[in-house]
């Protein structure tokens, strides 16, 4: 499972991050998303999901599942 | 001749079957839950989208979609000079009050600071404070929730983060409150400049020995040719996080716990999950999808015709988020407090470019003060002889909340 994000949507919100530290970091410049880990281990791939469907501006997708 | 009104009506503009009773100050006769007030909307014949006169007049949102579009469309919906009723001239909230791209100037000084892992090392502070509160009530059997406890938490947060001295924290409480629910403009214009005179001061001396402090970031922080930034600016950024962080939490905070003592199911439940990080997370976040407290206010930027309704530029708009977290297509049981809701987009925070920059530390606050009240205080109950009288405005609460238990020795 890949994970991504779309710069121009992504507010730096950081719910990812709050639901998903793994796999969602933050920039230290404006706060924003940065994929850790752009192919998500199996143990972590239900989290990552939350953490994709909870991002209040849908910056987020699942490239492949 | 022209004939004119005698007393002012609604705007040319506003058609008579969009215009609905509704004071967002007062409460209808009966009523005193500020979050019934504005439910009962839901089962009314108000429009999705209605205008009402009173306040100098202002068009109010009722759906999720609405709501949510005018906090991410900031080309039709700014929040330049918004209050309402109309305080000119009204501080520019750094970077609440300004549009983008303005607001990144300070949003990017803040956002890295108030991350989830930033948020992380304030947990054992946090965790501190809590304890020394409780400490000062739990054996006593009874509290007064705000004063004891609701209100001195997340004060003393922010004097902490500011590097500021703990000995104001009475005085910051009262400031906080007038800020919040005054709605006399002379009292409400002396209290700004008094905030103003308390900042001002404080970071004044800041700049003369900074340390690690948010404090010291703002008076130290450089635009890109290397010059401090504007000093009113720093004054209005200074002055939101001072009134943004603190009458939110204690009014959230305290709808809970009204909530808690009056549900012994739901006290069972998250007393079985305080060791859970993840489910407790995500219980957290329906407690706070169901006691959204901001009545958020906005402007319309310039005339439109926005879902086939007509609006002018300068129209206020307001988006009471607890009515929009109550929107069934969005929430399966949107009524039910499911504390395993795990897809929960709530509106409480707001979206789009000015959500809440301080979300993640406000859920710390209440997860952190969850955890450590139930392991104290497992049980406990409204005072018997309580009268519970609630307040409306940008945040909603309760001015009161007497709570009583049997101590555990």
């Amino acid at each position: 499972m890949k994970v991504d994000v779309m710069p121009d949507v992504c507010q730096g919100h950081a719910r990812c991050q709050d639901r998903c530290p793994e796999v969602f970091g933050t920039d230290a410049v404006e706060g924003k998303c940065v994929i850790l880990m752009p192919e998500v281990p199996a143990h972590l791939q239900d989290k990552a999901r939350l953490a994709v469907r909870n991002c209040p501006e849908g910056a987020l997708v699942i490239v492949s599942d | 001749m022209t004939a004119h009104r005698y007393f002012p009506g609604p705007p040319d503009h506003v058609p008579p079957e969009l215009i609905h009773e509704f004071d967002i100050y007062q409460f209808s006769p009966g009523v005193t839950d500020p979050l019934e007030q504005w439910g009962n909307l839901l089962g009314s014949d108000a429009p999705r989208i209605f205008y009402t006169h009173h306040n100098g007049g202002h068009w109010v949102f009722l759906d999720y979609e609405d709501v949510r579009e005018a906090f991410r469309n900031d080309a039709l919906f700014s929040t330049f000079q918004t209050p309402i009723p109309p305080i000119e001239p009204y501080p520019v909230m750094q970077p609440q009050g300004v549009d983008p791209p303005e607001h990144k100037k300070f949003r990017s000084l803040l956002a890295p600071l108030f991350t989830p892992t930033a948020v992380a090392k304030m947990h054992a502070e946090l965790r501190r404070r809590t304890t020394e509160l409780l400490d000062g009530f739990a054996d006593r059997g009874s509290c007064e929730f705000g004063r004891d406890f609701a209100s001195v938490l997340p004060t003393g947060m922010f004097l902490y983060l500011m590097g500021m001295p703990e000995d104001r924290l009475p005085e910051f409480v009262k400031l906080s409150e007038v800020f919040m629910r005054s709605n006399d403009e002379a009292e409400r214009t002396q209290n700004i400049q008094q905030i103003y005179a308390v900042i001002g001061e404080y970071l004044d001396w800041r700049a003369t020995r900074p340390g690690d402090d948010l404090g010291s970031v703002l008076v130290q922080a450089r635009d890109e040719n290397g010059q401090p930034l504007d000093r009113q600016d720093v004054l209005n950024c200074g002055f939101l996080l001072f009134v943004a962080g603190l009458d939110t939490v204690t009014s959230t905070m305290t709808f809970i716990w009204r909530h808690l003592a009056g549900n012994e199911r739901v006290r069972h439940e998250l007393r079985a999950m305080l060791d859970d990080r993840e489910q407790l997370s995500t219980a957290v976040d329906e407690l706070l999808r169901v006691h959204a407290v901001p009545n958020i206010y906005r402007r319309v930027k310039k005339d439109m015709v926005y879902r086939g309704i007509t609006m002018k530029e300068n129209d206020r708009v307001v988006l009471p988020v607890s009515v929009a977290n109550r929107n069934e297509s969005v929430f399966e049981h949107a009524d039910v407090i499911d504390l395993q809701r795990e897809i929960n987009n709530h509106l409480t925070f707001g979206a789009g470019p000015h959500r809440c920059v301080g979300s993640h530390l406000a859920k710390t606050e209440v997860t952190i003060a969850l955890q450590e009240w139930l392991r104290r205080i497992p049980d406990f109950s409204v005072a018997a002889d309580a009268r519970i009288q609630g307040h409306l405005g940008p945040t909603m609460g309760f001015s009161q909340l007497p709570l009583v238990w049997t101590p555990r020795r």
